[in-house]
């Protein structure tokens, strides 16, 4: 369970006037599940890649747990996301020729984490996202089926947060649903932060907390009272 | 990470396929022109190997070479007969034989010698050597039983020489293989050879009136101006006697420096002497110019293989930006991205290098084996020490050539993967 603390961040494009991302501070408690909402072109892509460290920020720090990993290299910082951070993206991203349960191991495999229980997990984790057959190769999925792999790749190794962008955007409502579900209870069930990146309504007023961006800044951030009513 | 990259590869078989195909013909081309070049070298070498000294009348000592050693048929100038008794009396050499050319049947050379060269070449297969002038003992390429009738075509048939139909040989004997071209020739006695030409010394008379080879009679009555020539007559090899001119005359020396100085004795206004090995040497020479373009066309060939495939793997991991990122964005350490491409690609080329390589000794082994079997010339295909370090330094390119798009890989931001 990672919390977040953000301050001074300043991201800008070349050719861009105005910065696609500029938050001057933002803190997200552990545990805490936290939708982020904008129109499109908002910055939230950038934002997650910014707290994944998957971009640099150009300014500004990211502390996770006390981390700062704009401090860290490019190698440090691929061994801390692959240790604390399950992604989930809109396009799945697994990789065809691989089957559902090798494509749930890959990363771990590729940063040599692999253990026995390691392989044991991803096995219960498919069964928990209610795929039965781990063999089934990926490309024979449904779209569905596919995002539900995503997920469990996402828990193999125990992340301290899990950050969804659009998880639920190339999938139709029931499988939106399904997904959406299955990010909120496992979660709470490992017991990991959430920030899930979405459009829709219905998955952000699930979470505790909405922050919503326009134009690279934060517009509105609150606790959402449908839910604790 | 070896799982990950066979699915990749199974995935785009058909492109790794065209790859692979690409890289082996470009070193199967490089390997067939190398192996090709060596047995063609290593092949006449040895073929030329057998004869140690070769003396003819003045000409060209590569014509000398080519007509005596490979049989090849074109006339050479004919040096005196003495030539040879003088040879036979000279301490310093341990044999000495002629051989006349001019003769073939079937696109056989039919070549006149002595029972004494016969002898030294190799031993019999089976049969006997020939004993009198109607026999002849074949080459072990010779495709023709013990007992076939051959009547000799003067120069090549294909050339519209005049068949010889006043004698026909008897093949009596076949030698085993000897690797050179003179596998591929009909030995007949010097003796038949000149009187067919009309060259003969007066002693063979018309004497013995029985022949029991029926295709004989017929010859004789169509070549009706022609002497007839008794095929039965016992061969006298005394050579010492007045004999009519000669082509060449292989010498086998009593030592190397015996060889050395009967060259030097034998170069002179009447008589030219060459080592064959030596002639070859300055032929090699002479066509390393020609081998040089094939190589350097061969190597062009390589280059522009080599270009089209870092091509191709740049744009195909330009290609696949969003899949690379989202390795590392997925928690895979860029050492891993790295190393999945180089492998992947290394595998490519170095399959490719190695079936490139079968291939090529595969390509020499078939050209050689055709141009064995036409001039009788054993090419021996075979790699070479050197090939060894060979094969390290072109897969040590390719492991060179697959960093260029493994380091890209590498370098590339991993935030691709969450652009769409
Ligand atoms: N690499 C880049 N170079 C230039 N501009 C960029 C780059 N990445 C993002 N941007 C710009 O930054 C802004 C924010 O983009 P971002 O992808 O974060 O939006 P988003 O909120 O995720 O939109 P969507 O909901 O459509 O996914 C956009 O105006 C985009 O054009
Ligand atoms: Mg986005």
């Amino acid at each position: 369970m990672l919390g977040l603390q953000l301050a001074g961040i300043d991201v800008s494009f070349p050719g861009l006037a105005a910065p696609a991302l500029a938050i001057d501070s933002l803190s997200v408690t552990a545990g805490s599940r936290v939708a982020l909402t904008g129109a499109s072109g908002s910055g939230k892509s950038t934002l997650i890649s910014i707290l994944t460290g998957l971009e640099r920020a150009g300014q500004g720090r990211i502390l996770w747990d006390g981390v700062d990993i704009c401090a860290l290299s490019e190698g440090a910082r691929d061994r801390w996301r692959g240790a604390n951070i399950g992604l989930v993206l809109q396009d799945f991203h697994l990789f065809p020729g691989l089957s559902a349960l090798e494509n749930v191991l890959l990363p771990a495999r590729l940063s040599g984490a692999m253990t026995r229980d390691v392989g044991a997990r991803a096995e219960h984790l498919l069964q928990r996202v209610g795929l039965a057959r781990s063999t089934q190769m990926i490309e024979t999925m449904s779209r569905g089926e596919m995002q539900r792999v995503a997920i469990a790749r996402a828990l193999l190794r125990k992340p301290g947060v899990v950050i969804a962008d659009e998880p639920t955007a190339s999938l139709d409502s029931d499988a939106g649903d399904a997904v959406g579900d299955l990010l909120l209870e496992l979660s709470t069930e490992s017991g990991c932060t959430l920030i899930v990146a979405t459009h829709e309504l219905a998955l952000s007023r699930r979470m505790d907390r909405r922050i919503r961006l326009a134009a690279g800044r934060i517009v509105e951030d609150g606790v959402i009272e449908e839910r604790a009513a | 990470m070896i799982g990950f990259i066979l699915a990749d590869l199974r995935r785009l078989w058909a492109g790794s396929l065209v790859f692979v195909l690409l890289v082996a013909l470009a070193t199967a081309l490089g390997v067939a022109v190398t192996l090709q070049e060596r047995a063609l070298r290593l092949g006449s070498a040895r073929a030329a190997d057998k004869f140690d000294l070769v003396i003819g009348a003045p000409g060209s000592e590569t014509q000398l070479v080519l007509s005596s050693i490979f049989l090849q048929p074109s006339p050479l100038p004919l040096m005196e007969g003495t030539v040879l008794a003088r040879l036979l009396a000279d301490p310093r050499v341990a044999s000495a034989a002629p051989v006349g050319f001019g003769d073939s049947f079937g696109g056989y050379a039919v070549v006149g010698t002595s029972t004494g060269l016969v002898g030294e070449l190799e031993q019999l297969a089976e049969g006997r050597v020939f004993a009198t002038l109607g026999e002849a003992v074949a080459g072990a390429a010779v495709d023709l039983a013990l007992g076939y009738a051959v009547k000799p075509t003067h120069g090549l048939a294909e050339l519209g020489g005049h068949a010889h139909t006043e004698l026909a040989y008897r093949i009596v004997g076949r030698l085993k293989p000897t690797g050179t071209a003179w596998d591929r020739a009909i030995l007949v006695p010097m003796q038949a050879v000149w009187a067919l030409h009309g060259m003969a010394a007066a002693e063979h008379d018309d004497a013995d009136g029985h022949d029991d080879h029926p295709h004989d009679e017929t010859a004789s009555g169509a070549g009706g101006d022609h002497p007839h020539i008794d095929a039965d007559a016992a061969l006298d090899e005394d050579w010492s006697k007045a004999t009519p001119g000669l082509p060449a005359i292989l010498v086998k020396p009593k030592s190397i420096a015996d060889a050395y100085k009967l060259r030097q004795d034998y170069r002179s206004n009447t008589t030219l002497a060459v080592f064959p090995g030596e002639v070859l040497t300055n032929l090699y020479a002479t066509l390393g110019d020609a081998k040089r373009v094939l190589v350097g066309v061969t190597t062009g060939a390589q280059v522009l293989v080599a270009a089209a495939i870092l091509l191709v793997t740049i744009l195909h991991v330009g290609q696949r930006r969003r899949q690379i990122g989202a390795l590392r964005a997925f928690g895979a350490p860029r050492t891993a991205v790295f190393v999945i491409v180089w492998s992947e690609l290394f595998a490519l080329i170095a399959a490719g290098v190695l079936s490139g390589f079968a291939l090529g000794f595969g390509a020499a082994k078939f050209i050689a084996g055709y141009l064995s079997g036409e001039s009788g010339v054993a090419m021996p295909v075979m790699f070479a020490a050197g090939d060894g370090f060979l094969v390290f330094a072109i897969l040590a390119f390719a492991g060179c050539l697959a960093m260029l798009p493994a380091v890209l890989a590498y370098r590339q931001s991993p935030a691709a993967a969450l652009r769409a």
